[in-house]
Formats: structure tokens, sequence, C-alpha cells
């Protein structure tokens, strides 16, 4: 598994693209609420997702602070500890 | 425009969207949701729009609502407690009515500790967030109720979601967990949008391994299944496993208010630090009366629960034999998935139309973004109401 900044990003972008509600390119500064249009308990199932992926533990409330894909990948690397 | 129209606006233009998907909603006449019953006749008869109509989704498994006992007992608490406590557990509100019931729960449930709230949200909400603090793990099936999601944001313990229903995702994530802190894992018994039924004792033994305790909310199946009404943990053996379960007195038990009981007597303590249940008045005497009498039919009187099975069975083969695939097998809920919100929408009007009451529920009250036609079935159902409720189904198919 890979765990540097760029492959984080690819693989973040990927389950969020699968989850999108508005097809747009996803960037660091795109908005996960208001650009992709994923709401709440999407969010939720995409923490879960995550959490298998990087065999980490991400708690719910964790997820409540980030609005742009870079604050997730930031937080993943931070659970990652990486 | 004033300066505070303008903040007016702001405060509330993040409902714009709310309110133009309620008004999508009710664009066909009726309204779903907060829908007005001019009179209630019986547990499952009320009249709308000056029509009587057969009540589908009202949650009121037993039909306790309108036994003599209960509202007899009811009665007679207003004319000799009055009407309303006017106070916390804490303080001037505990009469001798709540400790009667929490004394009754305990005897029902084998348990050593009972707490009663005012609502079944508060009991959650009180218990959760008083069990577990920061620096503990909370790990709640992704399908559970709203209150149980508001009493993990007020415990400040790190709340992990597990797919739902599957105790082998428990365990994977219970196996990620740091040793330190306290592991409450809370499950529901009977989930109430798709009337799915947990596996608790597979649940036992997976926290049991990991070092979790587990809380268990029965609000839909008490009443409803195992020996007497006594739960679903009852039916499948582990009751004297579980460590807190909750449930409300708004559904079998025919009243308002909720009740988390647990075998450690320890539980009693968190009357003193659960905000829920500090600071807010406690129920009135006459819901702990109507809940006690409840209780006691539950317990010694004719065996609603026989009467609801049989009930449940019918309406859920003849919704098969009618081309729906119900979500769950039978129940005391029934949930048909719908094709999508507006075809919802358009049969629960075709429904009410038919003279028939039955719950719209949709994203994202609903796991999985589906829209529901909810019915719940009750021991007060005749058969012949049951019939009518189907053919009112068959006809959206006709």
């Amino acid at each position: 598994m890979k765990l540097d900044q760029a492959s984080l990003f690819d693989e973040i972008s990927k389950v969020l693209s699968a989850r999108s509600h508005t097809g747009i390119t996803i960037t660091p500064e795109t908005r996960i609420g208001a650009d992709l249009e994923i709401d709440s308990v999407e969010i939720f199932d995409i923490v879960m997702e995550l959490e298998d992926l990087y065999d980490i533990s991400f708690p719910i409330e964790q997820a409540s602070n980030i609005d742009t894909v870079r604050d997730l990948v930031a937080t993943i690397r931070q659970l990652a500890n990486v | 425009m004033f300066d505070s129209d303008v903040k007016k606006k702001d405060i509330f233009s993040k409902f714009d969207k709310l309110v133009e998907r309620f008004q999508a909603v009710t664009a066909l006449g009726k309204t779903p949701f907060g829908m007005v019953f001019e009179d209630i006749l019986s547990p499952t008869r009320a009249l709308v729009g000056g029509r009587e109509i057969i009540l589908a989704g009202t949650n009121n498994y037993l039909g306790l609502t309108y036994s003599d006992e209960v509202k007899a007992a009811a009665r007679n608490a207003i004319d000799e407690h009055g009407t309303a406590t006017t106070g916390s557990r804490l303080a001037n509100g505990t009469f001798s009515e709540h400790v009667l019931l929490e004394e009754d729960l305990k005897a029902y449930f084998g348990a050593r500790s009972a707490i009663v709230y005012t609502t079944g949200y508060q009991a959650n909400l009180a218990a959760i967030s008083a069990l577990v603090g920061r620096g503990d793990h909370l790990l709640i099936d992704a399908d559970s109720h709203a209150c149980i999601y508001d009493g993990c944001r007020l415990s400040d313990a790190e709340t992990i979601r597990f797919r739902h229903n599957s105790p082998d995702d428990l365990a994977r994530r219970l196996a990620r967990l740091p040793e330190e802190g306290s592991r409450l894992v809370v499950v529901e018994g009977l989930y109430s949008m798709l009337g799915d039924v947990a596996p608790l004792d597979e649940f036992v033994a997976v926290a049991r391994e990991h070092g979790a305790l587990l809380y268990v909310d029965e609000a839909h199946s008490v009443g409803c299944y195992g020996e007497r009404g006594r739960g679903i943990a009852q039916a499948q053996g582990v009751l004297d496993q579980i460590d807190f379960l909750s449930g409300t007195f708004s559904k079998s038990f025919a009243s308002i208010g909720g009740f988390c009981v647990s075998r450690h007597p320890e539980f009693d303590y968190t009357r003193f630090a659960s905000r829920a249940y500090l600071f807010t008045a406690s129920g009135s005497p006459s819901n702990m009366a109507a809940a006690r009498a409840a209780l006691r039919q539950i317990e010694t009187g004719v065996d609603l629960g026989k009467i609801l099975w049989e009930r449940a069975h019918q309406l859920h083969s003849g919704l098969i034999a009618g081309g729906f695939t119900p979500a769950s097998g039978p129940g005391p809920i029934i949930a048909v998935p719908r094709s999508d919100e507006m075809t919802a929408v358009r049969e629960w009007n075709q429904l009410m139309d038919a003279g028939i009451y039955v719950n719209l529920a949709v994203p994202p009250a609903t796991p999985h973004a589906k829209s529901l036609l909810r019915l719940s079935v009750s021991a007060a159902h005749s058969e012949e109401e049951i019939n009518q409720i189907l053919a009112a189904f068959c006809s959206l198919n006709g």
C-alpha cells in the first residue's frame, strides 16, 4: 500500500468520484459537500470505505471538520501516521 | 431591507433546499409529514379530512392505547397526582410512579438497574452520552437511529461506524482500536425503517471477544418479540448477556417516555451524569401509570404478541402475493421499497385516497437512500382491515 501524498490523493479521488453527484474533475481544492454534492450520510459511508482501504480507525467526529479533498487526504495521513 | 431582515434571510436560507423538496412532496395535495388526524377513533382508525381511514403506520404494535386498563390507569394518575411533575428527576420530579415503573422494568427484564427517561429519544441520548466520554470508543451500527448518533455526539467519545448487521465488520473495527479507553458497541434489535432484525447473539460474542460492552436499543421490538414481549435479545437467548437495553414507552407501551435497564447495578450512577436526564422535566404521572399498566397487560393479559404476528404474516404474505417485495421478513414493521421518491409520494397519496395511512419514509431518514412505504402492524388490526390495506396496495399495481 502506497501512502505518499500523490498516490493518496489519487486513491481518495477514485473513492470520491464513485460517489460524486456532479462528475466534476476532482482537485485538492474540491469541496466534498458543495462541489461533489456528497451529503453527510454518504461521507460517513466513504469514511468506512477509507478505514478498510487504509486499515485505520476514522472517527466520524473528524469527518465533520473536513471540507475539501485536501483536508481529507491530510486527515488520512494523520490517522495512518505517515 | 432592514439590517435585521438581512440577518433573518441569512439564518433561514440554509432551509431553502428542504423547503423546495417539501413543496415537491406536497404538490399532489396532501402532507405526508405532519398530517393532522382530526380525531383518533381507535388504535387502527382515524378521521382525516372528515373521512375515516385505516391507520397502518402508527407503531402502536399492541394497540394498547385504547385498552380499558391503560386508560383507567392514566386517568387515575391524573386524579391522584395531577397532570405534570414540573421538575427534573433529581429535583422535585421523582414521583412514586417513576420508581414503581423502574422496579417493574427490573423485574420484567431480570435487570439490576433501571432508569426511566422522559422520552425514548432521551433514553439513548442520556445513557450513551453518560456511559462513555473522551478517550473512549463507540462502535455503532451504520443504520442506527438519529438518537444514537446524537447520543454519540454528546458523549465526546470517538465514534466508529460498522456495516449494518455485520458482526464480522464490527470485529474488524474493534481489532483496529487502541488498547486505551472503554469500548461500547451500540446496535438496535429491530431497525425502524426496513424492519430487519439484528443477530444479537453474534454481536454478544464479538463484543465479549474484544472487551467491549454491548448496548441494545429495543425500542421497536420490546412487546413484539420474545417471551411475553421481552424483546429480541430474549428471543435469541442472550438477554442476560446484554449490558444495557434501552426502549421506549411510545410504541407497544401506549404512552410516552423511555428506559434503559442494565445487568450492572452501577448503571444507576449515570443518573448524576446524564444531561438529558438531569436537565429536563420528568414524564407525567399519567404517562408513567399508562406504561406500567401496559407492561402488566403485556406480561399477564391476552397474548397480544401472538395476534400481532398473525396479522404480520397475513400482511407480509399478501404483499408478496400482490407482487411487492418487502425489505425484510414478516414482522411488526413491513417496509415496501419504491423505485424513487416521487413514485413513493404518488403511491402514498393513492393509498390515502383509498383510505389507508402508511408512513412515507425518504432519505436521509432511510438507509441506502431508499424511498419507502412503511407499514406498521398492530394486534388491534382486524383480519378485514389487513385485507383492506392489501386491496389498496394491489390497486397501486393495477
